[in-house]
């Protein structure tokens, strides 16, 4: 990897807004495995998944039968399968290569968030957090979704009996608790309204083990480290909790079986805190104590190193990151548009939020080029250092030619071959990962060909020209919302007429419906515009531009 | 992975010369082009052979009988140099006519999509491993990076040498891209960012005919217009191995990596014959001679131990060479 040649002087977070993704709507974004691609579900309904690498849309899902707003989307592990809630309380199962629906199903309530199964290659079991019901298990392949306990009962010995049908649990009403599997997908960690994390075995509907939380407030999100060894509870106290997994990796139904069985004297609820207090430490607290805000989405980062979390306090668009011994490194901020959901990428440094008005922001560092990377003997330093020169530098003696005395041993053995093991893929490598759409690409058509070679002719000529029109990606954003993000691309500052001239036209364009073929046309017809705005035509909607 | 059918060991693990090597043969010549063939490639599947030309055609051939299948038409310019996409559906031509095309490797051969935006001749073309992405080199001074799909030029990277650039690769994984130049410099650049990461060679002079990245990622080969090809390890930033004895003072000489029995690195040369050195060693094993003219390209079979070789404007033939059997 290209690890050894990129300043390793740069902090591994973000730093500002790179680029925007558009695309109708969006409500909630996921990234696939090894964050090639974006999942991303809008508000009619569809889901669209872009490539990473290119920017570009690799895919639209589309189902006729459902025009509700996509309320959560989750991949499986190796990014074969989509699973997309909808607000229309629909579960549906996608395969991602043919694009084609693989299961639906409709549930009693609408499901705020779900998840397949982590541990599965080809998961048809999924965890779905409702509105205001227990979360519940729901297998698409026997067709039954299982609901999960929410508290543990006080009475001593007493186990939740297995429920297959949906009636609620009998007790008191609930309130929405939130859910996640563990990294294998055999346990589930339920964190509920007393302020409780509640180990769960799914298959046997049993309450394992009980942690509870500090201060005892509701627990709204749960969510695990990529690597599992972490997990992090946002709870209505608006403090975020850091808990180090004290489990195994693997066998981790056996563990706690047998935690459960070592321990002796205890009964019931008291048993359960027991294991809990070996499952589960607790590691660290983030809150703001100035401003005391919500927090939303609050996730890790690819490698657990550092834990972001938003919020959309008053309407803005702040990412919070903290290292993971507590420390607040950064303050992101964004355009004035309320934030409603972030993912970080699970590799590089870049973090993609999703605001009010469905942008899709992409947050990356700010490059700036490396003088040392200039000339081949360029090596930068940390600091000053005093030159001190050779016995004979400045020796009067004939000069002998430049000899450069090769340091290297030109008869070792080179290996052109050997790749190191990709730190990313897991042991079990009999499943491929589905990591990239194949890129087909789209025939142009023959009036477009034309049309393009006026527009090369022109260019040919304009030296103003040569930019890469790109489809609303705007990477120098002095025409957005907010100015401040401007800077991101000092080097590469274009005539800003030209510039917001592109803008206007691909704005006028993209404001139309979203879906495939449509975005096809504004390509086209984006092509136009430019081929119009360098020949002096004026289109309706904007007004000449020369 | 060596195909190791031979019995023969390889060269990792052996010391000194004990391996025999076994030399290659001529076995078909390939005439169908009307001026001089710049560059041949296989496929990554190994089952066809492109070619093109500065007859503006490229002829897709295939690679188990060397039948021809067809000529692609519509560059209005030469064509100096050819990509496969990685699952082998889809090439890309690069030409003088300032246009990259893409085209279909598979019936009915249409042209799928023409990218413009270089305002020089382009000089220089390849796919990124997923094949998502296209990176151009120009005689513009600039590298570009396409979109497959949508033929957008996702950035442009301006002024990245001072002279036209001859050679553009993407490594292993895509996220680098080597580029080297008639001025003398070989770049490695960031391919998310199109921001320079190090320098590899800055001297004026000799110019940079090519650059590639090993299969590994690890190392890069660069062949200079006096007559001598490096192997760098481009983290450390020195030339491990050099590997001298052809002939490359004026045209742009692909070379190549030969891994499927040994490891040889194979060049063509401005005296009419395809070299063929140990990687290791660094000598020369074969001279491959047969060739009427300056043998400008070459490519190793991804299976078989076989080798094309294309030349300049007096030869205009391909010649295939396939090595002995035990």
């Amino acid at each position: 990897m290209n690890a050894p040649i990129i300043d390793p002087l740069q902090g591994d977070f973000p730093e500002v807004i790179e680029e925007y993704l558009e695309h109708g709507v969006i409500k909630c974004v996921a990234f696939n495995h090894r964050g090639s691609l974006l999942a991303a579900g809008c508000a009619d309904g569809s889901c669209v998944i872009w490539d990473f690498e290119t920017r570009g849309i690799a895919k639209v899902l589309r189902d006729n039968d459902c025009a509700a707003a996509i309320t959560s989307v989750s991949w499986s592990k190796y990014g074969h399968r989509l699973l997309v809630s909808a607000a229309d309380k629909s579960l549906t199962l996608w395969d991602v290569s043919t694009g084609d629906k693989i299961a639906r199903t409709t549930l009693q309530q609408t499901p705020l968030h779900a998840r397949l199964n982590p541990g599965l290659s080809s998961p048809s079991l999924c965890l779905a957090c409702p509105l205001s019901s227990a979360p519940m298990i729901v297998d698409f392949e026997i067709g039954c979704t299982t609901l999960l306990p929410v508290c543990v009962p006080e009475m001593p010995d007493v186990l939740a009996p297995p429920q297959r049908s949906k009636c609620a649990e009998s007790g008191p009403p609930f309130s929405p608790a939130a859910a996640c599997f563990n990294k294998c997908g055999d346990l589930v960690y339920v964190g509920n309204a007393k302020g409780e994390i509640l180990i769960v075995d799914y298959k046997s509907v049993r309450v394992l083990a009980l942690v509870p939380v500090s201060g005892g407030s509701a627990v709204k999100n749960i969510v695990f480290s990529r690597d599992g060894k972490y997990l992090l509870t946002n709870s209505h106290d608006r403090i975020i909790r850091i808990y180090e997994n004290l489990l195994p990796a693997k066998d981790v139904l056996r563990s706690l079986e047998d935690l459960g069985k070592n321990v002796d004297g205890v009964d019931g609820v008291e048993k359960m805190k027991t294991v809990g207090s070996k499952c589960l430490t607790l590691f660290r607290e983030f809150q703001d104590l100035v401003t005391k805000m919500h927090w939303k989405a609050p996730c890790f980062s690819g490698d657990g190193e550092w834990v972001v979390g938003g919020s959309a306090c008053k309407g803005e668009h702040k990412i919070y990151i903290w290292d993971r011994a507590g420390h607040l490194v950064k303050i992101l901020e964004g355009p004035k548009e309320a934030l409603i959901d972030l993912a970080w990428h699970p590799v590089h440094p870049v973090i993609v939020s999703v605001s009010l008005t469905g942008l899709v922001y992409i947050w990356a560092k700010d490059y700036t080029e490396n003088w040392s990377a200039f000339a081949p003997d360029f090596k930068e330093l940390e600091e000053n250092e005093e030159y001190v020169e050779r016995e004979d530098e400045f020796d009067l003696m004939p000069e002998t030619g430049k000899v450069k005395v090769s340091s290297v041993n030109e008869d070792e053995e080179v290996d052109i071959e050997t790749v190191e093991k990709d730190a990313f893929s897991d042991s079990d490598m009999s499943v491929e990962e589905l990591r990239y759409l194949p890129a087909e690409p789209i025939p142009d058509t023959n009036e477009e060909q034309d049309e393009l070679k006026l527009i090369e002719a022109r260019i040919s000529a304009s030296p103003a020209s040569e930019e890469a029109v790109q489809n609303g990606h705007v990477t120098d954003l002095v025409s957005s919302p907010q100015g401040e993000m401007g800077e991101t691309r000092g080097k590469r500052k274009r005539k800003p007429s030209e510039k917001a001239m592109e803008l206007q036209a691909e704005k006028a364009k993209a404001s139309k419906a979203s879906g495939r073929t449509v975005r096809e046309k504004s390509r086209a017809v984006g092509d136009q515009e430019i081929d119009e705005s360098v020949n002096g035509g004026g289109d309706d909607d904007d007004d000449a531009y020369y | 992975m060596p195909s190791g059918g031979n019995g023969v060991g390889n060269g990792a693990g052996t010391s000194g010369g004990s391996q025999t090597f076994k030399p290659y043969r001529h076995l078909k010549t390939l005439e169908g082009h009307t001026a001089a063939i710049s560059c041949v490639k296989y496929s990554n599947d190994g089952n066809l052979l492109a070619s093109a030309s500065l007859d503006k055609s490229m002829i897709l051939w295939s690679a188990t009988n060397y039948s021809l299948i067809h000529r692609y038409e519509g560059h209005s310019s030469g064509v100096s140099d050819l990509a496969w996409s990685s699952d082998s559906h889809y090439t890309c031509s690069a030409s003088d006519d300032c246009t990259l095309r893409i085209w279909d490797a598979r019936a009915p051969y249409e042209c799928l999509k023409v990218l413009r935006g270089h305002t020089n001749f382009v000089f220089c073309v390849n796919f990124n491993p997923p094949s998502n992405l296209i990176v151009s080199g120009s005689f513009d001074e600039t590298i570009r990076i396409w979109e497959v799909k949508t033929g957008r030029c996702v950035r442009v990277i301006k002024e990245a040498h001072s002279m036209p650039i001859t050679s553009v690769h993407f490594n292993r994984d895509g996220s680098l891209i080597v580029s080297g130049s008639h001025d003398g410099s070989c770049k490695i650049w960031d391919a998310k960012e199109g921001t320079c990461l190090k320098t590899l060679i800055d001297d004026k002079s000799p110019a940079v005919s090519f650059a590639k990245f090993s299969p590994n990622g690890k190392f890069i080969l660069v062949a200079t217009l006096d007559s001598t090809l490096k192997l760098s390890n481009y983290a450390s930033g020195k030339f491990i191995k050099v590997y001298t004895g052809h002939t490359n003072k004026v045209f742009c000489i692909t070379s190549a990596f030969s891994v499927t029995n040994g490891k040889y690195i194979v060049s063509g040369s401005e005296d009419n014959c395809v070299y063929l050195w140990d990687l290791q060693h660094k000598t020369i094993l074969q001279r491959l001679q047969g060739h009427t003219d300056a043998v400008i390209s070459v490519t190793c079979h991804p299976l078989h131990n076989q080798i094309a070789s294309s030349a300049n404007h007096l030869d205009r033939t391909i010649r295939i060479w396939k090595q002995e059997d035990a």
